[in-house]
């Protein structure tokens, strides 16, 4: 759906859900493009953080979806509520004639849902992106229009996170007001292994998986190989299709050093993308492409991948650009699922594997 | 002034391991030998060359340098080695270079705490995995010591992936790539809770620095900088041992890697 929308006027933004993300990544993104978005509607379940957000935006606030929908004043919704509610607000701020919504990854949480949403947006002509944002971050698009036929001749793929916990950039970049409480696994139980690495892919992979599937072309024939837990929270996953080899690595520990990157690598040629870290504005990522002794390097740029995440949406929302297609929003979600689901399987047969040796 | 030793070298030695440079390089401690008998015997480490090195020291060379051996069974060399008091060198593409004893000291300071160590040799398209993989656990077993739980768990045209785990349970990833888009290279990047070591080691071809970084709550360590190929370093190693009558630890650092290797499914 497009409409007629005045150039000179910012678009209307809501956003159900006002925790560290909101707080930390989107606000400050959205005060980089007062020309093009102004925030209207905070909601949260909490009303105290949902009235003090909306303060510092000067917005309106509520604790309920059908407030911020019902609120002719926003334009774009974004969804940074838990996982669970994506699929459901997603449907409704499409049935609630919305120019355009964001929703944070994943915006699904199984292929019913994704197949669900794809046939409202279809039905209402509500253009939806998903939160996935190093695809729109300046660097891996100057990458994608520099890269030639690497997509479909890389063999190896890897994906590298090293973070610290979230804090410490959510502090860089604003004043946070809550934080959901940490807790203390038992990493001997086998089933908070599987969930920590489920949560691992879903939560933190999930990122790069879209840029995996990009250079993977049966991502269809995935197998995963191996899959390890890293303490605190991070995993070893060796991922195969019958034509690539994929590595994810992730560790969040206490280090102060991030390194966030997406390698892919051909018998020609390489690509290496190393992206800033969340939460602050940073610039975009740099791509490193190289043949031989030949480097190219692109960027980095003045904006991350968030800022472009929205300066999409508002093009979306007045038409001037065309929205990903529904099919590549549920193939990203359903990528990220199988390798969830293998690797859960994966443990479970190590561990049954293990078992049976001790017996 | 110390005594100069004559060299000899089979010419796929000379070739692999940069013989002719490394003496230019070392003029007061070797020379090639005018005669067929010489102090210093060069091999390549092709498949054999421990009857190779033994056949060399039966004919009385006092020092051995075997460039990029194959995994083999080193128990009878290094017997006739010790029994005639011969140093016998590996001058090993990656596990030889000079920043290795720097780099060995930064992992097992903090091995006991890591968290995960992740490691990807890269070589030229086309060269063998098996070859690239025997070169990466030289390197990588260098400086962790044994590992436990070693297999691979792929390998094909375009490069393998193995597995293992350090002493304290920790997860080991070896990737080897096969591929013509950057240089040649080892990188290893061993993770603990408040931070690392990375290392990255080039190729012997020329003097290029490895570079081995600690990083802490403080901040981040460049150790120096060595420009000098694995070839020199090799050697400088070999002239050592040989003023002093050593014998160098080489064989046995081997065997034990050759036992992992062949464990290697």
């Amino acid at each position: 759906m497009s409409s007629h929308t005045d150039a000179t006027r910012p678009l209307g933004v809501g956003i159900l859900g006002a925790g560290p993300v909101t707080q930390a990544i989107h606000l400050p993104s959205l005060a980089r493009l007062g020309d093009l978005l102004t925030v209207r509607h905070i909601m949260d379940v909490d009303p105290s953080v949902a009235g003090s957000v909306a303060a510092r935006v000067g917005a309106t606030h509520s604790t309920s979806v059908e407030a911020l929908l019902s609120d002719p004043a926003v334009e774009i919704v974004a969804i940074c509520s838990p996982h669970q509610f994506h699929a459901e607000q997603v449907i409704a701020a499409c049935r609630a004639g919305k120019k355009a919504v964001l929703c944070e990854k994943p915006f699904a949480m199984n292929a019913g849902e994704a197949a669900r949403i794809s046939a409202v947006s279809a039905e209402t002509g509500v253009p939806i992106i998903v939160g996935a944002m190093h695809t729109f971050d300046p660097g891996w698009l100057a990458a994608q229009d520099n890269w030639g036929d690497l997509p479909e001749t890389t063999h190896t793929i890897r994906s590298s996170i090293v973070l610290p916990p979230n804090a410490r950039f959510e502090d860089f970049a604003t004043e946070i007001i809550t934080r959901p409480a940490g807790g203390t696994p038992d990493y001997s139980d086998p089933e908070v292994i599987k969930g920590a690495l489920r949560g691992g892919i879903m939560g933190l992979a999930i990122h790069d998986l879209p840029l995996i599937r990009r250079f993977t072309p049966d991502f269809k024939d995935i197998e995963v190989l191996e899959a390890r837990h890293v303490r605190p929270f991070g995993y070893v996953i060796s991922l195969r299709t019958p034509t690539r080899a994929i590595e994810l690595r992730a560790a969040m520990n206490n280090t102060w050093k991030p390194e966030w990157s997406f390698e892919a690598v051909s018998d020609a040629a390489a690509l290496r993308i190393d992206f800033t870290p969340s939460y602050v504005q940073a610039g975009s990522a740099t791509a490193t492409l190289t043949e031989g002794t030949k480097t190219t390097v692109l960027g980095p740029f003045d904006h991350n991948g968030y800022e472009g995440e929205w300066r999409e949406l508002a093009a979306l929302a007045t038409g001037a650009k065309q929205p990903p297609t529904a099919q590549t929003l549920i193939d990203d979600l359903t990528f990220a699922l199988d390798i969830a689901d293998a690797t859960v399987a994966s443990l479970e047969t190590q561990h049954a594997v293990a078992e049976g040796i001790r017996a | 002034m110390s005594h100069t030793y004559t060299v000899k070298a089979a010419p796929e030695a000379q070739a692999a391991g940069a013989v002719a440079l490394v003496v230019a390089s070392l003029p007061e401690s070797f020379g090639p030998a005018a005669e067929a008998k010489a102090d210093v015997v060069v091999v390549s480490g092709q498949p054999g060359w421990t009857i190779e090195a033994a056949t060399a020291i039966d004919e009385g060379a006092r020092g051995i340098v075997v460039v990029n051996p194959a995994p083999e069974n080193t128990d009878s060399l290094a017997a006739v080695a010790e029994r005639s008091n011969t140093a016998v060198v590996l001058d090993q593409r990656w596990a030889s270079n000079p920043a290795m004893p720097a780099a060995e000291d930064a992992v097992r300071t903090l091995a006991g705490r890591a968290a995960m160590l992740d490691s990807v040799a890269t070589a030229p398209a086309g060269t063998s995995a098996g070859e690239v993989l025997a070169d990466h656990l030289a390197a990588v077993v260098r400086v962790t010591g044994p590992l436990d739980r070693l297999r691979v768990l792929h390998r094909g045209p375009q490069g393998y992936t193995a597995t293992a785990v350090l002493a304290n349970g920790a997860p080991v990833a070896l990737q080897g790539i096969l591929s013509d888009a950057r240089p040649a290279a080892l990188q290893l990047s061993m993770l603990v809770d408040d931070g690392g070591v990375s290392l990255t080691l080039p190729e012997p071809s020329a003097a290029w620095p490895a570079r081995v970084k600690v990083t802490g709550p403080h901040g981040e360590l460049l150790l120096p900088t060595l420009y000098e190929s694995a070839h020199r370093a090799t050697w400088r190693r070999l002239k050592e041992h040989l003023d002093a009558g050593t014998v160098p630890s080489d064989l046995r650092r081997f065997a034990e890697l050759t036992e992992s290797v062949s464990t290697l499914t």
